[in-house]
């Protein structure tokens, strides 16, 4: 049955005028964002230790320089790499009669310079072994299904792990960049007990992002995350708290504060701060990104900068040897924004890497065709369940 | 198979379609090639050919403003060569069988996955010792049969010991086989010139 747009219209009408009367508001909102950023920037000590005595519900970005700096275009080498994977995957599915699941890895590597190439495959590979299908408690009693979003997860680990390979294949001094779509934070992690996390994060996940900082003995090696129209307030947050009058905030006593000066700022996204801070080209000062997992990445801590891509603000998140590296941020701020100028706004090697990953629809409904024809060719017992039927085949 | 320069990805009796292994090399349009589809080799001329994206969803866009030339816009945009392929139709013009040469279709069509090599100069001379396969050319459907027939005719001459003497030859035998349309015959006629 198609949506009722009569019973929706009136509704989008009405949302559209709240937006538009909020806007006013919202605009002084970030007026006042840029001016406490400007008025904080040089106290940044103070706003740290304000921001470590804090007790706060929402995230808070640490400071590490002064808040406003802005940093220009760095000039970018005349030859260069650039390298970016991604992945989807098809998940376990109950309704189906074999258990197993399938991540697809794409991989692409960009040369630009005087012999430019490209190279741009995909990997896919079926899970179905018990090892692959559950992740077992070192006491042998507990086991965790790898599904949902521990497949996402592990699929995160995968694309990690592809572009540490791809990255070590680089000629010796050479300049390069590895790019991955989204977070370097694997907080979906957070939720999982610890021997699930440690698996991942600690075994896997850090072991690739070590590889790619040890290729940097002998070449140049940035490795960033790159996060289109985020919607991150750990910036503005951090203001939140310096405009606090209080010592330190303590998010259970806000509920009785009466003054609340902190939401002159609340419901601004650092974007909307960034971009009236930022002339195209630019990146902002680095902040360390405060989600709780990171206590776990030594080296590979993540921080976080904005740049200003012209039709957008993108948050770009790189690992602590970068950011302190001056070479490599600078690499990875003027490789990303010469990306985004080819990619007619979007990394054009995340842009190939995705469209090589992505698994359709067709394809999902393939896979478990062809699954169930091969067992059906070797007599092994199928048969999806009721509702798997129901959704294929629709009737009045 | 050092010089094959395709492969086959849609077959059918009467032509088949190939994409070629490198962005542009697609063989001259009527010029010979072959598959093989053992013991059979299968003989065609080439026909319409296109480059285009891999992925019918994805359009290509203009790139090129801010560059100086066409080479350029591939100089700074490498993955082009990897997201665009060429590909060109072969109409079926004969088969050989071990020695035995036939100037009609196959009795099976080319495989996919087929290799696709362009015919030597010396297997050129050997087909077009005979002008029954202009028949095929003059019923194909992909391409007007005047201009393939007479692009075919041209790329054969180029490597026959008297290129003027075989195209008058073909010119005899067309005016037989056009002899009810002369409008067509004319036009073919009219680009045999060397």
């Amino acid at each position: 049955m198609p949506l009722d747009f009569a019973a929706v219209m009136q509704q989008i009408t009405h949302m559209v005028t709240s937006l538009k009367s909020g806007r006013y508001e919202r605009l002084e909102k970030i007026n006042q964002s840029l001016q406490t950023l400007r008025q904080q920037s040089s106290q940044v000590d103070q706003l740290k230790k304000k921001i470590a005595l804090s007790k706060t519900t929402w995230l808070v970005a640490e400071p590490v320089e002064k808040l406003d700096n802005v940093y220009p275009l760095p000039t970018s080498h005349a030859d260069f790499y650039i390298l970016a994977t991604d992945g989807s995957h098809i998940d376990v599915d109950r309704h189906h009669s074999a258990r197993c699941y399938l991540i697809n890895i794409s991989s692409v590597l960009l040369k630009y310079g005087e012999k430019p190439d490209a190279v741009i495959t995909a990997e896919p590979r079926i899970y179905s072994d018990d090892a692959d299908l559950s992740i077992p408690s070192p006491d042998g009693i507990r086991e965790v299904p790898v599904e949902g979003n521990l497949l996402g997860a592990k699929r995160g680990v995968e694309e990690c792990r592809k572009l540490a390979e791809t990255a070590a294949k680089l000629p010796p001094a050479s300049h390069s960049l590895a790019l991955i779509d989204g977070t370097l934070i694997m907080w979906n992690l957070e939720g999982y007990q610890d021997f699930v996390s440690h698996l991942l994060l600690e075994e896997q996940y850090l072991v690739y992002l070590e590889k790619m900082r040890q290729l940097n003995q002998d070449r140049h090696l940035a490795l960033a995350s790159y996060i289109s129209y985020p919607r991150s307030m750990d910036v503005i947050n951090a203001l939140r708290v310096a405009l606090c009058p209080r010592d330190y905030v303590d998010s259970d006593k806000c509920a009785a504060c009466k003054t609340r000066e902190c939401y002159a700022l609340s419901g601004i996204h650092d974007r909307e701060l960034f971009a009236n801070n930022l002339k195209p080209g630019e990146r902002s000062a680095v902040f360390i990104s405060p989600s709780r997992i990171l206590a776990r990445y030594g080296p590979h801590r993540v921080y976080f900068y904005y740049v200003n891509l012209e039709n957008e603000i993108a948050r770009v998140e790189v690992p602590m040897w970068v950011a302190l590296d001056k070479d490599l941020i600078d690499l990875s701020h003027a490789l990303i924004v010469d990306q985004c100028r080819r990619g007619q706004g979007y990394p054009v090697a995340l842009s190939e890497a995705h469209e090589k990953a992505v698994v359709t629809g067709a394809d999902r409904e393939n896979f478990w065709q062809i699954i169930e024809a091969s067992m059906v060719g070797e007599h092994l017992p199928t048969g999806d369940s009721a509702k798997s039927q129901s959704k294929r085949t629709r009737w009045i | 198979m050092e010089n094959k320069i395709a492969e086959v990805i849609a077959a059918g009796s009467a032509e088949f379609t190939a994409e070629c292994y490198e962005l542009y090399n697609i063989p001259p349009l009527g010029s010979l090639v072959k598959t093989i589809n053992e013991p059979v080799e299968i003989i065609g001329v080439v026909g319409q050919s296109m480059t285009s994206g891999f992925e019918p969803g994805r359009r290509p866009i203009a790139r090129g403003k801010d560059e100086a030339s066409e080479a350029a816009v591939y100089q700074t945009n490498p993955q082009l060569t990897k997201l665009l392929r060429s590909e060109f139709q072969v109409v079926v013009i004969g088969h050989k069988n071990g020695a035995n040469l036939f100037q009609y279709l196959p009795p099976k069509p080319a495989h996919i996955h087929g290799f696709v090599l362009p015919c030597s100069s010396d297997e050129i001379q050997t087909f077009s010792r005979s002008f029954d396969f202009l028949n095929l050319l003059m019923h194909n459907e992909q391409i007007p049969p005047e201009e393939l027939i007479a692009a075919a005719l041209r790329e054969m001459s180029r490597v026959q010991p008297d290129p003027s003497a075989f195209l008058i030859a073909a010119g005899k035998k067309l005016t037989g086989l056009m002899s009810g349309d002369y409008q067509k015959l004319k036009a073919v006629l009219g680009r045999l010139t060397l």
